[in-house]
């Protein structure tokens, strides 16, 4: 089979499409390559929020669950690699590591009595959860050193090696989110991915085919906590700082923006999401608090006129062809 | 022994009385119906069978087990699988996925196996493909495979529900009224798409309210009225039972007059 | 372990902000109940209340009855325009809850933001409404803001009860919370109805932070605390009736200083989360029933 046929066969419209954003993030790569300098940030954060928003989409996209409180699964990464690597000395992939194991525990604690809840309840429940982290990594001071946060957290490295260049550093994110994408794309063309958006649809229908709705949401969850955490500890590792502020309200919102800019339930929308809105406040030129309210007003605006996501404009044909021809 | 064994089967809503103290035995290999007035309680019945609702009281065995109070996907787990009378189709997927859903209990493997996708895994994907589209073809729905599901005329959604309800490999299915809907040719094809599934000695229970369509399939038929079952008996003796005449086919027939 | 005085003391002290909670709460179900939204940014209006009235009381020097009215007006404009620009677009267009939720979460940030710029992010206070005090009773001392809190609260209640039973208004308004659609074919406005709720709910947030202002501090931030425990004060009280409501905050204002007493002033929220966590997941009706058939 030509590489044409593949593509026209297996992706359809859409895998044109595909092509033509991967030229385009790839042409992109290039010039911040080139030009290096504050874009090489601001392309690292994108890659790390991209990493938050794959496993937000699991819970959101995926199995139609809404979840405000994700946020607090970042803040156990990133407090724990802060802690294990600055206080105790740990190597940054094991605390990383170990800061995920932990985030994972918290999900299952926490989710299995919450995801039992619906509607405004669940959202208040995890929202909450949102708030009693920030409150307690503010007040927890002899563990979170309260608004002060961490600094001095090491980068990311294996041994002796360590990645302190941001040219590398950009590199090694991307690679990561690549990760978070291809796993999120395997579940998703699964029995497990087709139960979770089986559930998104209705719960009484997935129930009725044999499927145990609760412990997919709890899995669901899971993951997303899992992806959080990670992004959680590699902002620690990438920027070197932390503070309660950066798993804020704020994290919610942008990292919302992001999911729906890309394209909430699809298996690139929310990398992609993620770059675009990060390169959003670079076009307009706003800093700070600008760009907190460029998000909130971007999100507020794609709520009420483009409710699902920029993809929406551009899945025309996407359906997988399931004939057996197109095996052959 | 019966396949489903239900003993003093009843349901309150708060003051209203939606099953009351109903029996029933289920042979397998049956074609089952259960026919009554709107609001008989019908679906309540098949609700609680399948773990849908609990009952207030009363007991439902199903091949000698008591799944009285057991969750929904157990019970689909045990082999009692329904289908919906507001259809309970999965938007934003293909009609072919629906039916690929419907495989879940046939199949297995989970997160790990999809990371992996070991040679057994990916054996089971293509069946799953296989199988959804066969079933579509059993059904009628062969050349709208690609379409989304919830985009299909009423009728052919609930001919998917039964395909895929059909994919869960059930030993006893419960049909909520699949041909509301459906025109005199789709109906006449549904009543054949059951008899060849009870051929293949999957048990069914069918509610329904054309009763022409009821008498002409059904083995047995039991009938509700008022939550409460009045009779239950062959297709010729319900056709003669005064009370049911009265209760049910006699306002089908001033309907029709 | 504290004695027995230090606990009656900041029970005493969780009364007037329980009391607070209540009126959040009130706000919650009012536009709950004519809308079927719960406004996450309802902290807002009351982080905003606040915010306003130090604003006037310091910068222009306007009387504080002045200064109160005005910022209460202020907020309820604020409170329209949050339905008209977001919540109304996105009902008339059927957006999913979650949607919906999340845009008036988005909404709060914006705002936050906004006052960070204009008004700045320090936190501040202004005086009691009476100065003086507090009221001595042996070791047992109850601030005169209480008071205030106590009576307008009551003020308040009496007044939204009034208007529920007794005018056009509010009759059409409690129309509109039973049954929308058929509201609707009797010729009751429910657009504006919906906008009514948004002011009133925004007016009656606004009057909560101007009366717990000079009792603790306001600051962009308080928003989200206090649109929490207004919540939980909702749920508590099963998101029914308004004195319910009251209760609710009462009880969780309560529980929540004597809470402070045993683990410290920075956990209240963290106890408050956790009482919202325990009666979420074995009282889902709320202590009075009631919320679980509307939902
Ligand atoms: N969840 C519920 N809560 C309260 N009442 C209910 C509930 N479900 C059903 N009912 C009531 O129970 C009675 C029986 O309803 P049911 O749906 O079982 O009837 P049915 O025989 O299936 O009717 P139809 O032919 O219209 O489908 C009706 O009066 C209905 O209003
Ligand atoms: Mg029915």
């Amino acid at each position: 089979m030509t590489l044409r046929a593949i593509i026209s066969t297996k992706l359809g419209a859409y895998g044109y499409f595909a092509i033509a954003l991967a030229v385009a993030i790839a042409l992109l790569f290039a010039w911040v390559f080139f030009k290096g300098g504050y874009l090489l940030t601001v392309l690292q954060l994108a890659m790390i929020y991209g990493v938050f928003c794959v496993g937000l989409n699991f819970f959101m996209g995926y199995t139609g669950q809404a979840s405000f409180g994700q946020n607090a699964f970042a803040a156990i990464g990133g407090y724990g690699s802060a802690i294990l690597t600055v206080q105790y000395g740990w190597e940054p992939i094991l605390a990383l590591v170990v800061s995920m194991a932990v985030a994972g525990v918290a999900a299952v604690v926490v989710g299995y009595p919450t995801l039992r809840l619906r509607g405004h309840y669940l959202a208040m429940a995890t929202f909450a959860l949102g708030l009693i982290t920030y409150d307690v990594s503010v007040q927890w001071t002899d563990l979170t050193q309260g608004y002060m946060g961490y600094s001095g957290i090491p980068p990311l490295g294996i041994g002796p090696f360590t990645v302190e260049d941001d040219k590398l550093k950009l590199v090694c994110l991307a690679v990561i989110l690549a990760l978070g994408v291809w796993v999120s794309s395997r579940l998703r063309h699964s029995r497990f991915g087709r139960a979770l958006r089986a559930i998104s649809s209705t719960e009484l229908g997935a129930a009725a085919l044999g499927i145990r709705v609760s412990r997919y949401k709890l899995l669901a969850f899971i993951i997303a906590a899992l992806y959080a955490s990670a992004a959680g500890s590699l902002f620690a590792h990438t920027v070197g700082f932390i503070s309660p502020e950066v798993f804020g309200l704020q994290m919610v919102v942008v990292t919302f923006t992001m999911l729906y800019v890309g394209g909430i339930g699809t298996v690139l929308g929310p990398a992609i999401g993620a770059v675009i809105a990060s390169l959003l406040p670079e076009v307009v030129r706003s800093t700070g608090r600008f760009q907190d309210i460029a998000y909130a007003a971007v999100l507020i605006l794609m709520l009420i006129f483009v409710p699902k996501g920029l993809s929406t404009l551009a899945s025309i044909g996407r359906r997988r062809p399931i004939k057996a021809g197109a095996e052959g | 022994m019966a396949l489903l064994e239900v003993r003093g089967l009843t349901k309150r809503f708060d003051g209203l009385v939606a099953n009351s103290d109903i029996d029933l035995d289920v042979p397998e290999g049956s074609l089952f119906a259960v026919i009554g007035p709107n609001g008989a309680g019908k679906t309540t019945f098949f609700n609680m069978i399948s773990g849908f609702l609990q009952p207030t009281s009363g007991t439902i065995a199903f091949a000698g087990v008591q799944i009285t109070n057991l969750r929904q996907d157990r019970i689909a787990a045990m082999g009692l699988v329904r289908t919906f009378q507001l259809v309970q189709l999965f938007g934003g997927m293909s009609v072919a996925e629906n039916v690929e859903v419907g495989c879940h209990l046939a199949t297995k493997g989970g997160i790990g196996a999809a990371l992996v996708r070991p040679p057994w895994f990916r054996h089971q994907e293509a069946d799953v493909r296989a199988k959804a589209l066969e079933l579509l073809d059993f059904v009628g729905l062969g050349v709208q495979a690609e379409q989304e599901a919830t985009l299909l005329p009423y009728g052919q959604q609930r001919l998917l529900e039964v395909a895929r309800a059909l994919a869960a490999k059930p030993r006893l299915l419960l049909l909520d009224e699949p041909a509301a809907g459906l025109n005199a040719h789709e109906t006449e094809v549904l009543a054949d798409i059951i008899q060849r599934v009870n051929r293949q000695n999957i048990t069914v229970i069918l509610i329904e309210h054309d009763v022409a369509l009821v008498t002409r399939i059904a083995h047995r038929i039991a009938v509700l009225d008022f939550g409460r079952k009045i009779t239950e008996g062959t297709p010729d003796e319900i056709k003669r039972h005064p009370e049911v005449i009265a209760a049910y086919l006699g306002t089908e027939e001033a309907a029709h007059a | 372990m504290p004695n027995g005085f230090e606990l009656l003391q900041s029970l005493i002290n969780g009364l007037g902000v329980g009391l607070v909670y209540g009126l959040i709460a009130i706000g919650f179900c009012v536009i709950y109940n004519a809308s079927g939204i719960v406004n996450f940014a309802q902290g807002v209006f009351v982080m905003l209340g606040g915010m306003f009235a130090h604003t006037l009381l310091t910068r222009l020097g306007l009387p504080m009855l002045a200064a109160a009215v005005i910022s209460i007006v202020l907020v309820a404009m604020v409170g329209v325009l949050v339905q008209v620009l977001v919540i109304n677009p996105m009902w008339q267009r059927k957006a999913p809850l979650f949607a919906i939720i999340l845009a008036t979460l988005a909404v709060q940030l914006l705002i936050e933001q906004i006052v960070i710029l204009t008004l700045g992010d320090q936190p501040r206070t202004y005086p009691e409404f009476t100065l003086g005090g507090p009221l001595k009773l042996g070791p047992i001392a109850i601030g005169y803001q209480l008071f205030w809190i106590l009576g307008c609260g009551a003020v308040m209640v009496v007044a939204l009860q009034l208007f529920f039973n007794r005018t056009r208004v509010g009759r059409a308004l409690r129309a509109c919370s039973q049954n929308r659609e058929a509201a609707a074919l009797l010729g009751i406005p429910v657009a504006s109805m919906l906008m009514l709720s948004f002011a009133l709910s925004a007016a009656l947030g606004a009057a909560a932070g101007i009366l717990i202002t000079p009792t603790q501090y306001t600051a962009y931030s308080v928003d989200g605390p206090f649109g929490i425990n207004g919540f939980i004060a909702a749920i508590i009280g099963g998101f029914g009736s308004a004195p319910a409501a009251l209760v609710g905050g009462t009880l969780l204002g309560v529980v929540q200083a004597g809470a402070i007493v045993f683990f410290g002033a920075g956990y209240k929220n963290v106890v408050a989360l956790t009482i919202l966590l325990i009666v979420l997941l074995f009282f889902p009706n709320g202590l009075f029933g009631g919320w679980g058939k509307r939902v």
